[in-house]
């Protein structure tokens, strides 16, 4: 298993992330093609805050990312029952927190 | 929104010839904002890449909107934005000839959307420190959007001139070719003193020409560009309505579905 894969080729793409309010996370909203991190944030203001408020973007090279491989994904999934660990309140938590 | 009601505009404006002359002055930088946005426009779809491409395409948009806001204002009594935007002959046109040239190559449009928002920039300063508070107001709105747009020209314009020979080469020649019509944003419109005097505008268009020289020169040879050797000797006409005949072209395009129904309301 070769975990922490780079993508290949990707010097030239940049992962958007979007943050809707600061109470919020920043969410992978889609890419840009730029040479550089400075000009994938100048194109990913129109491409990706021009239609709904927000109050941040994150830019993140591909070539920075460090992935698992898609074909260990069974990696992450349990294979005995461990519902009694769902996370749940996690995305409660995060509701409650949201308000503030 | 009606500026010219706020309870300060007839202590700053007073008689008509100031407010005339304040409405020549938003009519030539709305015809400003319309042309050039309508130039962005051309790119939709064509543009060297898809971001670049809704980028440019976004910022023509905003300019229109600008271009809305400023004829709303410099419109008489009664008469309507739309057809002073698509019922007018190219000669009563104020805007700057720079604006309604060609696109011509990438290079080009950024070098003519760099000088142009960077004057554009001298400009709304002034007005946003306008004594008048409604018009000072108008400027801020619009300047928020002018930060990208310079964000964008700025990107672009740097990589440009720093991406090799013939990217640096096309960029001169752009700069070259412009320059002088930059220069003539700066051309002022008519009754400009008489707003000066009343401290209804605190820096008239030759001193707003001197802060953006003094802003984008030093940009400029920092990229290894050259400023024009004749820099000083502006190429204009437009604000008093001698224009190229790219305008007429452009005013034909445009105007065309307008033109089909001009009593169509939209």
């Amino acid at each position: 298993m070769n975990l922490a894969e780079i993508t290949p080729g990707a010097d030239h793409v940049f992962a958007v992330f979007r943050q809707e309010t600061k109470a919020d996370t920043h969410v992978h909203v889609g890419d840009v093609h730029a040479p550089d991190a400075e000009m994938a944030l100048v194109l990913a203001k129109e491409q990706f805050a021009r239609r709904d408020p927000c109050v941040n973007l994150w830019v993140v090279r591909y070539a920075d990312i460090a992935a698992t491989p898609y074909g260990d994904a069974d990696m992450l999934e349990p294979s005995t029952d461990k519902s009694y660990r769902f996370g749940g309140s996690y995305r409660e938590q995060q509701r409650v927190y949201r308000r503030r | 929104m009606a500026l010219w009601a706020a309870p300060d505009a007839p202590a700053v404006l007073g008689d008509g010839a100031r407010r005339e002359a304040l409405r020549a002055m938003l009519l030539a930088w709305a015809d400003d904002e319309l042309i050039l946005g309508h130039r962005h426009s051309e790119w939709t779809g064509v543009a060297p890449d898809i971001e670049s491409d809704v980028a440019l395409s976004s910022i023509a948009q905003d300019e229109l909107g600008h271009a809305r806001l400023l004829y709303e204002q410099a419109a008489a009594e009664g008469q309507s934005p739309d057809r002073l935007a698509f019922g007018r002959r190219p000669e009563a046109f104020r805007n700057a000839t720079l604006v309604e040239r060609e696109n011509g190559d990438w290079a080009s449009t950024i070098v003519r959307i760099w000088l142009y928002d960077h004057a554009d920039a001298a400009r709304l300063a002034v007005l946003a420190d306008s004594p008048l508070g409604s018009f000072a107001a108008l400027a801020r709105t619009l300047g928020r959007e002018e930060k990208y747009h310079r964000l964008f020209a700025d990107a672009w314009l740097e990589r440009l001139a720093r991406a090799g020979d013939d990217s640096r080469g096309r960029v001169q020649a752009a700069l070259d070719a412009l320059w002088r019509e930059a220069l003539a944003v700066f051309e002022p419109s008519p009754g400009e003193e008489a707003l000066l005097a009343a401290g209804a505008l605190v820096a008239g268009a030759a001193e707003q020409a001197v802060r953006w020289a003094s802003a984008v020169v030093p940009r400029l040879e920092a990229l290894g560009l050259r400023v024009p050797p004749e820099r000083d000797v502006p190429v204009g006409g437009g604000r008093s309505g001698r224009h190229t005949p790219a305008l007429a072209a452009l005013l034909d395009e445009m105007t065309s579905v307008s033109r089909s129904d001009p009593e169509a309301r939209w």
